[in-house]
Parts: C-alpha cells; sequence; structure tokens
C-alpha cells in the first residue's frame, strides 16, 4: 500500500487562501480518491489522530480545538449544541395582573428568552412536556412566580416635590429584574433541586419598569425543550468554530519590509527573528548576505483573523501564502448557564450518538416500506 | 398547583426513561426514548423510497437534517464497498432527508447503513473519550 | 355595590346615576372614584391623566414565545 508522504498530506489539509478566492475546499479522505491509498474508516487510526486541545475553560465560556475530524462532524457537533441539546426555559405565562405600561404578550415574550439555571441533576432529572399529550405536572413543569409591586419610598413624595427624579430615590420596586424571579417547587421537585432552585442565570436581567401602583402579578410554567423549536431553548449563547490559520512565508521577508508585514496581522502573529550566520551563509537560502537583520516568522497563527491584508501589497504577494487547516477546528462554546460550556459539548456528541442508534432500531424494526 | 398533589399521569414515559438510563449508563439529559417529540401515531422514521434495490437504494429519513445527513454521509463514503452515497432535503419545509446509496460488488445497502451508524457511534465514543481526558488535564493545570 | 341593589329590586333600573367608577392616576399611586360628569382629575395630586383599572379576577394566559 502506497502511503503518502507528510508534506502531501499536509498540502491536503491546507484550504488556500487567495486574494480573491479560496480552493482546495473538499475533503478527499475517502477509499478510491489517491490511487494505491487506502483511506478507509479505521478506529484505531481515527483515535491516534484526534487531538483536543483546550484554551479556555470557564463555566460559561470555553473554547478547545478539535483536531483529525472530518468537517461534517464538527459541524454535526456545532448544529447539536444549537439547536438539540435540551434547556429549561419559561413556556407558558398566566398572568393575574400586569398594570405596567408593558403588554402582557411583550412581557410573556420577553419572560420566555430568559435563561434559567437551577440544581444539575434537578435539571437533568426533568422529563420531556409534550404538547397535547402530557399533562403539567412535577415531572415536566416548573413554576417560577413573578410578583412585584411598585411602592413610594416613605420620603418619595416629598422628594418629588422638591424636584427629585432618580426613580431609585423615588420608589420601590420601580424595576422589575430576573432575581424577582421565584422558585416554587411542586411534588418530588423539593428533594429533586435539593436546595439549587431554578433561578435566572443572570440575576440583573431587566424585565420591566414600574410607577407607584402599578403591578406585575403572574405565574411562569417552565419546561424543557430544544433549540430547533424555539431559540429560547438553546443552551448556548454562540456555538461556532473556525479553522485553524496557516501562515507560509515562501521566501524570506526581511527588515524594514519584515516590521511591515507585521503590522499586516493582529499583534503576536508574526515576530521578528535576527538572521543568523549560519542562514546568511547558506547557498540559495535568500538569506546572504543578510546576517543580524531582521527576519518576519510565524510566531502564532491562532490569532490571525486571516484578513489577507499581506496579499494586498505586492513585496509580499509572491512570498507568503495563506491558508487554513481543514481538520482543525477552534471551537467556542459559550453557554447561557444552564450547563457548562465544556458539559455541553459532551452532551452534543451523546446526542449524535443517541441519534444514530435510534435510526439504527428504527431500521431493524423493518418496518421499511 | 393542583397537579402537584397528583400522581403523574405519563407513567409510560418516565419508565422508558428510567430504564433507558440505566441500560447505557450514561448520567445525560438525554433520554434514549423513541417517544421523544415525536408523535406516537407517526409513521415510521425511515423508509426506503420507490426504485430500491439491494445495491442501490434511497432512504427517506423523518426529522432528519444536515446534522446526522452530512456526518452519516461521510462516515459511510469512507466505506470502501461504497460506490456513491449522498444525501438531499428536498424541501426546507418538509422534515424529510432523502439518503442515497450505491454499493460495489453487490453489498447490501443495509448492511453498509448500519456499519455506517456504528461507526459513527464509535467515533462519539472517541470524542467524548479524548475530550474528557483533555478537559480534565487542563483543568488540573489550571490550578 | 350595586349588585346588592339588583338583588330584591323589583323593576330594572338603570345604573344609578351617583355609582361612581375606578381609574388609577397616571401621577400618584392614588385610585381616584368618578362620577357622571365630575372633573376628569386626581382628587390627590391634580393630574388630569387617569386609567381604566384592569379587569380584576380574569387571568390570561400566554405563550412565552
Amino acid at each position: 500500500m502506497v502511503k503518502a508522504n507528510e508534506e502531501e498530506i499536509l498540502e491536503r489539509k491546507i484550504v488556500n487562501v487567495n486574494a480573491e478566492t479560496v480552493s482546495n475546499i473538499t475533503s478527499t479522505d475517502f477509499p478510491g480518491h489517491y490511487y494505491g491509498e487506502d483511506n478507509s474508516w479505521n478506529l484505531e487510526e481515527f483515535n491516534q489522530n484526534l487531538k483536543v486541545k483546550f484554551h479556555t475553560n470557564q463555566p460559561y465560556d470555553s473554547s478547545f480545538s478539535l483536531i483529525g475530524v472530518d468537517a461534517s462532524i464538527a459541524n454535526a457537533f456545532r448544529r447539536i449544541l444549537i439547536a438539540e441539546v435540551p434547556s429549561l426555559a419559561i413556556e407558558n405565562v398566566y398572568i393575574f395582573n400586569n398594570t405596567s405600561i408593558i403588554q402582557d404578550e411583550v412581557l410573556a415574550h420577553r419572560l420566555g428568552l430568559i435563561p434559567l439555571k437551577g440544581s444539575t441533576e434537578g435539571l437533568r432529572w426533568l422529563h420531556w412536556f409534550r404538547k397535547g399529550f402530557s399533562e403539567e405536572n412535577d415531572y415536566n413543569t416548573v413554576v417560577l412566580k413573578l410578583q412585584v409591586r411598585c411602592k413610594w419610598q416613605p420620603n418619595g413624595k416629598d422628594l418629588a416635590a422638591r424636584g427629585e427624579t432618580d426613580p431609585k430615590k423615588l420608589y420601590i420596586d420601580s424595576n422589575v429584574y430576573a432575581h424577582h424571579l421565584t422558585f416554587e417547587p411542586i411534588g418530588q421537585q423539593e428533594q429533586r433541586f435539593n436546595g439549587v432552585p431554578v433561578v435566572s442565570a443572570n440575576p440583573d436581567i431587566l424585565i420591566a419598569k414600574l410607577r407607584p401602583g402599578q403591578e406585575i402579578d403572574m405565574e411562569l410554567r417552565c419546561i424543557k425543550g430544544i433549540g430547533a423549536d424555539h431559540a429560547k431553548f438553546s443552551p448556548v449563547a454562540t456555538a461556532s468554530y473556525r479553522l485553524l490559520p496557516h501562515i507560509r512565508i515562501l521566501r524570506p521577508i526581511l527588515a524594514a519590509d519584515a516590521k511591515k508585514f507585521a503590522r499586516c496581522f493582529p499583534r503576536g502573529v508574526i515576530a521578528l527573528d535576527r538572521v543568523s550566520a549560519e542562514e546568511a551563509s547558506r547557498e540559495g537560502s535568500g538569506y546572504e548576505g543578510h546576517e543580524g537583520e531582521f527576519k518576519a516568522i510565524v510566531a502564532d497563527p491562532m490569532k490571525d483573523t486571516v484578513s489577507r491584508e499581506c496579499l494586498r501589497h505586492d513585496e509580499f504577494k509572491d512570498k507568503v501564502k495563506l491558508g487554513r487547516i481543514q481538520d482543525h477546528f477552534i471551537y467556542h462554546v459559550e453557554s447561557t448557564g444552564q450547563l457548562e460550556s465544556d458539559e455541553l459539548f459532551l452532551e452534543s456528541v451523546r446526542l449524535l450518538k443517541v441519534k444514530c442508534r435510534k435510526v439504527k432500531r428504527a431500521l431493524n424494526n423493518d418496518n421499511l416500506g | 398547583m393542583s397537579a402537584s398533589a397528583e400522581e403523574p399521569k405519563d407513567v409510560e414515559m418516565t419508565d422508558a426513561q428510567a430504564t433507558a438510563g440505566a441500560a447505557h449508563g450514561e448520567s445525560s439529559a438525554v433520554e434514549d426514548t423513541d417517544d421523544d417529540f415525536v408523535d406516537p401515531d407517526a409513521e415510521p422514521k425511515i423508509n426506503m423510497l420507490p426504485g430500491s434495490t439491494d445495491t442501490e437504494a434511497s432512504f427517506q429519513f423523518d426529522k432528519e437534517d444536515h446534522t446526522l445527513g452530512n456526518a452519516l454521509r461521510w462516515i459511510i463514503m469512507k466505506n470502501p464497498e461504497v460506490e456513491f452515497c449522498g444525501y438531499t432535503i428536498p424541501h426546507p419545509a418538509e422534515a424529510k432527508m432523502n439518503f442515497r446509496i450505491q454499493t460495489y460488488d453487490g453489498a447490501n445497502v443495509r448492511k453498509v447503513l448500519e456499519k455506517g451508524l456504528n461507526d459513527l457511534m464509535d467515533l462519539c465514543d472517541v470524542v467524548i473519550d479524548k475530550f474528557t481526558i483533555s478537559r480534565d488535564e487542563f483543568n488540573d493545570q489550571q490550578e | 355595590m350595586s349588585s346588592q341593589q339588583q338583588t330584591g329590586g323589583t323593576a330594572l333600573q338603570t345604573p344609578a346615576a351617583d355609582r361612581g367608577l375606578y381609574y388609577l392616576c397616571e401621577r400618584c399611586d392614588n385610585r381616584v372614584e368618578l362620577r357622571k360628569g365630575e372633573l376628569i382629575r386626581c382628587k390627590a395630586c391634580g393630574s388630569r391623566v387617569l386609567y381604566k383599572e384592569r379587569t380584576k379576577s380574569r387571568m390570561v394566559q400566554f405563550e412565552a414565545r
């Protein structure tokens, strides 16, 4: 079996970003594509080639590289993160009183979009609520209450008479915030949520503004859903990936040019180094007679945005090639607060597996018609 | 709330979830039940389209999209027995995905499809393992 | 209020002219009772903008979508 050399393998992996075009985009790692090469699915090989590298891992913001997977797989994870990992959100709003200036239906819509958090075990225990099939009970519905009434501060009227206009000094509860939402555990929920109530992931979300005498009194029922149904159920604020940029300096870029070249990129992408005596003495290296001068070297392509600025300057045009690595996905997952970002990604992988299992079961049920 | 005092009515669903959870031992917000978001009276999830043979067939997946379609296409194309594999979503407003497989040398399309699904599940396991290891290492370093 | 008048009554009555309706003052949190022909004005602060009260004892349901 013929094996392609490493250089060629790397060449295949690079998507070329040219001045006006992008080339070599499609995956070619299929059997029969290259003469004499295997390229069939090999779990062992996949296991060896797959690399995961973390860049940041904060609860609600994580970034990591997934190296060695195809775009179709990486994209499946991203799509699942956005549209299929379930989360809890307000679905039904029962309004007993709302004398605020914000209309009932607008208020209901705003409430739906508030990200909630709570005991992870409790949320995992929660079951689906299927409209028209299940009835609301402690297994599938979480009840929140929102009861706020705005009042004058004890000396508010005096201050107002004296011309004070600051709502904070004049009124009590003139702003309704997400932290006003209170969890009302029903049935088993007290025990299942075990002292970690369902609350807004961010307490300072402004829901409505009130003036003295105005009141909001409502019950909110939350269910578990998926982003495909409504964006409020999406557990991520963003889930995206980009391909690792790749910069190839083909011929030396020296002295003043090197500095100019570095400025074509975001800070830190290109570094300047001195041409060594060894390099300067090597025939055909392009460094001859330039010992001690600055030369541009690629320091951190991860920071690059592939703006292609360097390709606009004639002096760099033929000295540099820009590209991206086809199988190096830099993910960025920001959770809305219900689950931690890294956990969400794992969930998306598990979900893809569950999807396969379901399809397989349907296939084996032999009901193909 | 009145429902709190009552027994849960959809016991069937909860039982199914409990057993499914125990069977594969995954702690997950995802329950492996057939009835998730699916109408119980719904038609089967996969149909074979007319004109299909053992070596050249089109399957119609219900309620699937590019997420599974493209991933499955890629992994099935990695099978050397496969001459052609592709998918299409005939109409964006219909939650249906048509999946075409043609094989060499009389290989059975359903076997090929099943192998594709198995391979994809193996792939997921590897990704989960590697991801977990790498994350734990990273978290340890941060401390 | 008026319901007691109607329970024992023999003939239908036109709504009493002196029956007041409640409004909410726009400027202060006063509940203002206004009768027919009366000046539209808050008795506490003098504001001329009054809101109708929201219908009580009727819950409305909305989908948060």
